[in-house]
Order: C-alpha cells, then sequence, then structure tokens
C-alpha cells in the first residue's frame, strides 16, 4: 500500500519546503464518547489525589513498612529487618601478643572509681594521650556508693571524648556501669589502710573489680588493662610497653606490673613506695599462711604480719633497665596488663581469702596455680598521686607549730636587737667606716688576682677542645641505660635532661606530650622508635619535680604543689 | 487501525470485574505490608528496650546491622551507662521481665536438646543463648548443624520462637582427649584432664557473655534432651543462688522390657567426713573424684535421693553441683564465683564452683525430685 500521508512526500509533485506539518491531514472522528471522557477525566484526578496522599504519607512517616514496599525496598524500615541476633567469636583470634596494636588487638581498660571526682580530670589528661591507637581500646568503669559528683563528671568527660574532632581521640566501646555495695568503709587514707579494716575492705573492692570485669569483657578482647584513677604520671606508651614484654621475654602466657612509686616531701625522703601488693613469696610468709585461719588474709606492709617478702616497691633503682622483669606472686593493682585469656579462663580477683590472700594478690596467687607467669617490672615506674596519712600529717603539724615557735623567737630576736640599738646609740658608725676602706683595698686586689687566673684558664681551655671533642658528658653514659643504643638519641636525652633542669616550671608532661604530637604526625615507620623513647622521657620526668619537692621549704606546700602539678597536667 | 484499542476495552468492562480487581489489589498490597508491619510493631518495642546501636556492645542484645553504606560514616560508640542496681533477680522471673543466659558448652549437637530448647515456655525473647565448641573436627561439624539450626529458627521461625540473641564461641585451646566417646570420656585418668577443659570452657563462655543485663544464668549440657518446658521459672521459683535439677537418663531396660530411666549425674552431692579425711591425706593437686569405685567417698549423691516423683518441691542444701542443668543467680558469677580448671579444696569444675560459691557466702541447693533426662548413647 502506498503511504498516503508522508511529510517527506510529495503531496502536489512538489517537494513541500518547512511548512508546518500535521499527519495524518484527514479528519479523523474522536475515538471516545463525551461519558467516557469524563470518566477518564475523574480516573485522572483520583489518581493525581491517591498520588499526593501517598507522597504525604511518605513525608510524614518516611520509615514505614509501606514505603519499602512501595519503593521496592529502596526507601523505609530496612534497619529492622536487619537486627543481628547471632554473633559468632573464635577466641583463638584473640590471644593477645606482642606487637597488639599492629594486629588490631583491643584492649578493656578497667577502671573501678569510688568518691574520684578529684582524680577524673587527671586522669583523663592520661586517657588523651595513651598511644595506644584509641579506637582499639575499650573503656569500662564501675562507679559505686560514690557520694560525691563522679557519675556526672565522668560520663561528662566521656560523651566529650567521644564527641572529638579528632578522630583518633574517640575510644571503642564505652561503658559506665554502677553498682553500690553498701560499703560501709571510709575512703580515707587511714581507714583504707588500716590493718583491721583491711580483709573486709579488700573483699569488696575485689567484688566490685569482679563486677566490672564480668560486665564487661567481650569475646573479642584481646588484653585487658587495670588502671587506678590516682594515677599521676606515667608513660604514654605504657600500654605497648607492658605489652612488649610478651614477646621478648616471657612466653606467651604472662601479667606485667608496673610498680608504684609516689613523689613525697623532703623529710621523708623525697620518695616511699605506695604499692606494696606486689611481692615475690617468701618462706616466711608460707609459713605464716599456714598457721593462719581460712578466712585469714594477710596484708602486706603491716606489722602484724611480718612475711619477709621481696617487695617490687623496694628494688627499685632510678637507673635500673626499665625492660628488667621479675617473678612475683602477689600483683599490685595499680597498673595491670593481663592477656583476656588469664580472665576468661576463670582468673579473677578472690572475694574471699584465696591462699590466704584477695583481691589483686589473690589474682596473683590464683594466675599462678593456673601456671600463668606473673612478672613485674622494678624499675618501670609510675607516680602515684601523693596523699598524706594520718601520721604525715601529724608529723607536718608538728614541723608547723615548729616554725611558728621558731618565727617568734625570731622576732624576739630582732625586738631584743632594736632595743639595743636604740638604748646604746650609734657607736658602731666608726667602725663601719674603717670596716669599708679596708673592703676596698682588698677588692682591688681580688680584681687583678681574678683576671690573671681567666687568662690562665682560656689558654687551658683551647687545648682541651681538640681532645674533648669525641667524647660525650659522663652525665650521659650514666643516665642511659641500654649501652647498644644509638648515639642519635643519647643526644637527644641529654637536651631533654637540660631543658628539664633549666625550666623547672614547665610542667614535664606538656613537653612530653607535644613531642608525642610531633612524632605522631611524622611518619609511621617512625613509632615504634618513638615508643621506645617516650618511656625513657618521662622516667627522667619525676627528677626535676623531686628537687623542686625538696626544695619547697614549707612542708604543708607540698600538697598545694600536688594540686598544682595536677592542675597542669589537666591542661 | 482506525478502532484505539481503548474504546474496544472500555466496552467490555464490567464494574464487577474493575471492583474485584481492586479488592484484588488491596489484598495483594495488604499481604504485602501486613508481615513486616506487624512483626516490626512488636519488635519495635524491642528494639527500643535493648537492641544496641554499635557492634561493639553487649552480645546479650542483638545490635542494629549498619546499612553497607553507612558502614562508613557510623560514628565511635556512644557512652553507655548500665545500672546494675536495677537489675533485679527474683522468684518470679517472668513478671519482673528478667533476663536469662542460657549456656551450653557443646562437642556434639543433638537434634534433640534443640528441640527441647524451642520447647522453653520461658519468653523468648528474654533468653540469650551462649555456645562455645572445640576447634576440632567434631567441633566443626557439631557448629554447622548448631547454625543450620539457629539459622532456621532465628530468620525463618515464628516470632515467639526466636530467641533475642545468641552467641558462638570456639574455645582457643586444644581438646586434651581427642575422643568424645562416652567410653573414653569417663574413665578415672582422664577425668582431670577433661574436666580442667570443661572448666576453662566453661568460664571463657561465661566471662565473655555475662554483660550488664543478665539476672539468671541456666547452664544446660548439651546432651541433656528433656526437660519440663517450665524449667527456667520452675527453678527460678525457690530463689536460691544456685540451684540443680536431678540429671536422670533414659534407657531401654531389657529385662523389664520396657523404657526405664536411671541416675546419671553424680557431681551433686552433700560432703561426708571420709571424704573430708581423704583430701587432707591428698597432694594439693589431686582431686577427688564421684562415681568410681576405687575412690570411695561415701558422700550422699542427690541422683539416689529421689523418691515420690509427686514431691517435687523437695530442696536440699548441697556441697557440690553438677553441671547438666543447673541455674545461677547472675550475681554468684559475677562476685566471681567460677569453676576452677584446678584443684580447689581437691574438687574441680562444677563442684569446685560449689565450694567457691560457699567461700563466698553462698549456698547451693538441689531438687532430687526435679528430674531432666540425658541422652542415650
Amino acid at each position: 500500500m502506498m503511504p498516503r500521508h508522508q511529510a517527506s512526500g510529495f503531496s502536489n509533485g512538489y517537494p513541500r519546503e518547512k511548512t508546518f506539518d500535521l499527519s495524518p491531514h484527514s479528519f479523523q472522528p474522536r475515538t471516545s464518547i463525551a461519558a467516557q471522557r469524563q470518566r477518564k477525566r475523574l480516573f485522572i484526578r483520583l489518581g493525581i489525589v491517591f498520588f499526593v496522599v501517598i507522597l504525604i504519607t511518605l513525608w510524614v512517616w518516611p520509615k514505614s513498612a509501606f514505603a519499602s514496599v512501595l519503593s521496592l525496598g529502596l526507601l523505609g524500615a530496612s534497619s529492622e529487618l536487619e537486627l543481628e541476633t547471632v554473633r559468632y567469636y573464635d577466641l583463638t583470634n584473640v590471644q593477645g601478643t606482642a606487637r597488639g596494636w599492629e594486629r588490631e588487638e583491643r584492649i578493656l581498660l578497667c577502671v573501678p572509681l569510688r568518691d574520684a571526682e578529684p582524680h577524673l580530670s587527671m586522669f583523663f589528661s592520661h586517657l588523651r594521650n595513651f598511644t595506644y591507637p584509641h579506637h582499639l581500646i575499650d573503656l569500662a568503669f564501675l562507679v559505686s556508693d560514690s557520694k560525691d559528683r563522679t557519675l556526672e563528671v565522668l560520663s561528662d568527660n566521656l560523651e566529650q571524648i567521644q564527641a572529638d574532632a579528632d578522630p583518633k581521640q574517640p575510644y571503642g566501646e564505652v561503658s559506665i556501669i554502677e553498682k553500690d555495695f553498701g560499703q560501709e568503709v571510709n575512703q580515707d587514707v587511714e581507714s583504707r589502710h588500716g590493718f583491721a579494716a583491711q580483709a573486709s575492705r579488700r573483699k569488696l573492692m575485689a567484688k566490685a573489680r569482679n563486677w566490672l570485669l564480668s560486665a564487661a569483657l567481650r569475646p573479642y578482647h584481646s588484653w585487658v588493662y587495670w588502671r587506678d584513677v590516682d594515677v599521676e604520671t606515667a608513660p604514654f606508651t605504657i600500654l605497648e610497653d607492658l605489652m612488649r614484654h610478651n614477646k621478648d621475654v616471657i612466653s606467651s602466657k604472662s601479667n606485667n606490673s608496673a610498680d608504684v612509686w609516689r613523689p613525697l616531701p623532703d623529710w621523708l625522703g623525697g620518695e616511699q613506695p605506695y604499692d606494696l601488693n606486689s611481692w615475690q613469696e617468701s618462706e616466711t610468709a608460707l609459713a605464716l599462711a599456714d598457721t593462719l585461719d581460712e578466712d585469714a588474709v594477710i596484708v602486706e606492709g603491716y606489722a602484724e604480719y611480718a612475711t619477709w617478702r621481696p617487695h617490687l616497691a623496694y628494688l627499685r633503682d632510678p637507673y635500673g633497665d626499665p625492660d628488667m622483669e621479675m617473678e612475683i606472686d602477689g600483683v599490685g593493682g595499680v597498673s595491670i596488663l593481663a592477656k583476656a585469656k588469664v580472665f576468661r579462663t576463670g582468673v579473677h580477683f578472690p572475694a574471699f581469702s584465696f591462699q590466704k590472700h584477695a583481691e589483686t594478690e589473690g589474682f596473683g596467687k590464683m594466675a599462678k596455680r593456673m601456671k600463668y607467669s606473673v612478672v613485674g617490672l622494678p624499675h618501670y615506674v609510675i607516680w602515684h598521686l601523693y596523699e598524706p596519712s594520718v601520721d604525715d600529717i601529724k608529723h607536718m603539724e608538728e614541723m608547723e607549730q615548729e616554725r611558728i615557735a621558731r618565727e617568734k623567737e625570731e622576732e624576739e630576736k630582732k625586738a631584743k636587737a632594736a632595743k639595743l640599738k636604740e638604748e646604746f646609740g650609734d657607736g658602731a658608725d666608726t667602725w663601719e667606716q674603717d670596716k669599708q676602706e679596708l673592703k676596698e683595698l682588698k677588692d682591688k686586689a681580688a680584681e687583678e688576682e681574678k683576671r690573671r687566673v681567666k687568662e690562665e684558664k682560656a689558654k687551658v681551655a683551647q687545648l682541651k677542645q681538640n681532645t674533648n671533642k669525641e667524647k660525650p658528658a659522663t652525665k650521659d653514659e650514666k643516665a642511659t641505660t641500654n649501652q647498644g643504643k644509638p648515639k642519635a638519641k643519647q643526644e637527644k636525652s641529654q637536651a631533654k635532661q637540660e631543658e628539664s633542669e633549666v625550666d623547672d616550671e614547665k610542667p614535664a608532661t606538656n613537653k612530653g606530650k607535644s613531642k608525642a604530637k610531633q612524632e605522631e604526625s611524622e611518619a609511621d615507620v617512625e613509632k615504634p622508635r618513638a615508643n621506645r623513647e617516650k618511656p625513657k622521657a618521662s622516667r627522667q620526668k619525676p627528677k626535676p619535680k623531686k628537687e623542686k619537692l625538696a626544695g619547697a621549704e614549707a612542708e604543708d606546700d607540698n600538697v598545694v604543689a600536688g594540686d598544682s602539678e595536677k592542675k597542669r597536667l589537666a591542661e | 487501525m482506525a478502532r484505539p484499542m481503548g474504546s474496544v476495552r472500555l466496552k467490555k468492562a464490567n464494574p464487577l470485574t474493575l471492583l474485584l480487581g481492586a479488592v484484588l489489589c488491596v489484598f495483594i498490597l495488604f499481604f504485602l505490608i501486613s508481615p513486616s508491619s506487624s512483626s516490626s510493631s512488636s519488635s519495635k518495642t524491642r528494639v527500643v528496650v535493648d537492641s544496641a546501636r554499635h557492634h561493639l556492645s553487649p552480645p546479650t542484645s542483638p545490635y542494629r546491622k549498619p546499612k553497607s553504606d553507612a558502614a562508613v560514616e557510623l560514628g565511635p560508640p556512644p557512652v553507655t551507662r548500665y545500672n546494675l542496681n536495677n537489675v533485679t533477680i527474683t522468684a518470679d522471673p517472668i513478671g519482673n521481665q528478667e533476663h536469662v543466659l542460657i549456656l551450653t558448652p557443646m562437642a556434639r549437637f543433638y537434634q534433640e536438646y534443640w528441640d527441647n530448647l524451642l520447647k522453653l515456655s520461658y519468653p523468648h525473647g528474654l533468653i540469650t543463648l551462649g555456645f562455645i565448641l572445640p576447634k576440632s573436627k567434631e567441633g566443626n561439624a557439631a557448629t554447622a548443624l548448631l547454625q543450620q539450626q539457629i539459622q532456621k529458627t532465628q530468620k525463618q521461625g515464628p516470632e515467639k520462637d526466636r530467641f533475642k540473641s545468641i552467641i558462638i564461641l570456639r574455645q582457643d585451646f586444644e581438646p586434651s582427649l581427642s575422643s568424645q566417646d562416652e567410653s573414653e570420656r569417663h574413665k578415672m585418668v582422664n577425668q582431670k584432664a577433661r574436666r580442667e577443659d570443661m572448666s576453662k570452657a566453661r568460664n571463657s563462655l561465661l566471662f565473655t557473655t555475662l554483660g550488664p543485663a543478665t539476672s539468671w544464668v541456666l547452664w544446660l549440657d548439651s546432651d541433656i534432651v528433656e526437660t519440663p518446658p517450665s524449667l527456667i521459672q520452675d527453678l527460678a521459683g525457690y530463689s536460691k543462688p544456685v540451684i540443680v535439677a536431678n540429671c536422670f537418663q533414659k534407657y531401654y531396660d531389657a529385662e523389664t522390657k520396657s523404657m526405664a530411666e536411671r541416675p546419671y549425674d553424680f557431681n551433686s552431692w552433700q560432703d561426708s567426713d571420709v571424704a573430708q579425711k581423704l583430701g587432707a591425706s591428698m597432694g594439693p593437686d589431686d582431686i577427688l573424684l564421684e562415681g568410681y569405685a576405687e575412690m570411695a567417698t561415701y558422700r550422699l549423691l542427690m541422683a539416689y535421693m529421689a523418691t515420690n516423683p509427686s514431691e517435687k518441691d523437695t530442696v536440699v542444701p548441697l556441697d557440690g553441683v553438677g553441671g547438666t542443668a543447673l541455674l545461677v543467680r547472675a550475681d554468684v558469677h559475677r562476685d566471681g564465683a567460677m569453676f576452677p580448671p584446678f584443684a580447689f579444696y581437691h574438687l574441680i569444675e562444677t563442684e569446685g564452683f560449689a565450694k567457691m560459691a560457699k567461700r563466698l557466702g553462698w549456698q547451693p541447693y538441689g531438687l532430687p525430685n526435679y528430674k531432666v533426662y540425658h541422652y542415650n548413647e
């Protein structure tokens, strides 16, 4: 059939040019009658209304199941459909190794708290500085029987850290656990460490620790780190430092416990071991244990039970090798890193008398019983906050009174002298004049002498310079513990030491912080080396502080000094 | 060509047909939407109550899986507060909506065990299951079977059968015994090593799954194939810190030609002086065992205390407990009571657990006439 109405065709033999053209050209009757058209319009209107209604419902309830059906699952309530109820964990993947940060091993950091509000700011400054990847650390706090604002301050601080703009700051799972045990024991130093209260107090502490652990330990944890909130100074790399021991010296099972010292006022000899719970078992103690009642608990550091055990705390040598290990039987709770495996297989803090020990000491005993190696690092030092005991406070009061008496005496003396002067007039004036003249003569002679000595010295120095070039300062040799360390590091530590000596006022930790930041920004390859260095720096830190404390004359200043130190740390 | 299809179809259109079509459409839409909406309405309340936003959360609760594209923007986990003072442990666990953790160390999977589990009448939405399986060939097979059943129940099963959350752990130590056969397992020389492993498995399972919300822990062995459906409520109803049911085994008695039952678990007992003295003469690492003729302890065994089945409520204090069907207040475990994998007062595993609970001030009890049944090989 021939096409009749082609736009491209010829209607009269000539091609048409650019004329508007509708096809078909012929008249065609309407295909629908009026009633149908009306119905169609009605349908269209209904359709529009329906569409609008759906749009509105989608807008109002964007997550309804209806929406997900209409949009073929693109919109709406898929989150509930993806509720995950089954979890599968292989515990062989979370054994804990020496280089956990490379294998992304998760650490559970446990902190038992009780009326700890004043220590929290200091604790959080430590928390922010940990060099172990934060997202691999899960935090668990147990707040028990607190009467101050511990809970509020804690959760505020934690919210802040989790919302931090720096992606390296937020931690992993953060849980705050509240549980009151109804402890009647007072938390101040005297009642805390008084002999009579020890056994029941330690048992309650043990319970608190167990509750915390059992609520917070998960199948994905490789390590568990216990930390007291009132630690004042500790290396930022402490987690890596303790973890590293796993590979180097101990086989695969280990506990590490850093020992704890606290800086003290001068009259107590500068420092005093705080944590006496880390010790090696002694024959005397074993014999003593046999004589005791089943429920008795041996506590260290009290004259009532003389155990003659070698304590980690007393073994400290300021220049000792921080990596040195020592087998111990009892563990102190201030800073313990343990493999999660140890806790998984059942070792806990006995809240009963386990082989005559409770809490952390019982923990050490039980770990040993289950053939795990328990190791302490006698030269790896962290500093506990100094809190004066009642005896100390008494001593302070006595000294204060002495001081007042002395001042009074001096004042009286002065008054006397003044009186004498008044009474006997200025007969001393002529004497003074003569004295002045004599002195001038003497000074002249001395100056001459000095000039001569100086010239000589310059000569000697010139000679010395040539020989002295290779020799490092003797002081440094003493300070560096590892002989095989590269020279660059030695110089670095020297520089740091000098720096810290020059300006005692500058807080040591701030310095470390800025340094840590700086190193962080450097290439990752640098990190292990940096890690090795930092603890060393911080170990040297306490030194200037000690001097400062020693320098402080008024004894009651020490408490204040501690406070200001804390504030600076918080900054 | 000249007559478009529209008019043809409209001409034939019957209002009745149209109506039918519309009804059908509504019907289909309704069924498309209804199953998901009805489940979401019930699970929505559940979601609000105890599902976690992040996968770093207590495994005793489910969590909402982030969509694959949303995983990137998932921020750090939130700070979560758990008030353990509000975790109630009462004699009326259903009324107080108390969460129960059922823990099972598993070496072999028995279908009867799973079927029995599904029959428990305690609200499944309050039950979390925890399993630990060895990493042996047998363990792999059991895991596969277990996962199959879990899939069936949690994904396809009816809503009321689904458990709140399920945790599967694989052991991190080699089983010291290669064979799980009954004869091999029960040899006296093998007992200590076997039960040390069991203890470690139990502890690993317990301390990683306990979490902050659990009120009760039910230890149920994987070879327990028959229990009363109300097991949890019944045991909790006695409001004892540690309570154990009596474990029996059904067998075919060749003499009477009928099914009969015999006591199976001998680990629940009251102590005797003989056993005490025997213990005192032992080395620190030796353990006392029950049910072996070589070691007569003369302890009072709960297995033989069963009297009249109608006196179900008889409660007896015990010094040692078995782990076949053992209900423990979560407090007891939180205080530190665990299954010692070493000789603790010459006791090990569940018996040592009873001793440790006692040392912590919790007295274990037993129900001699309340029976659960062990699988018969």
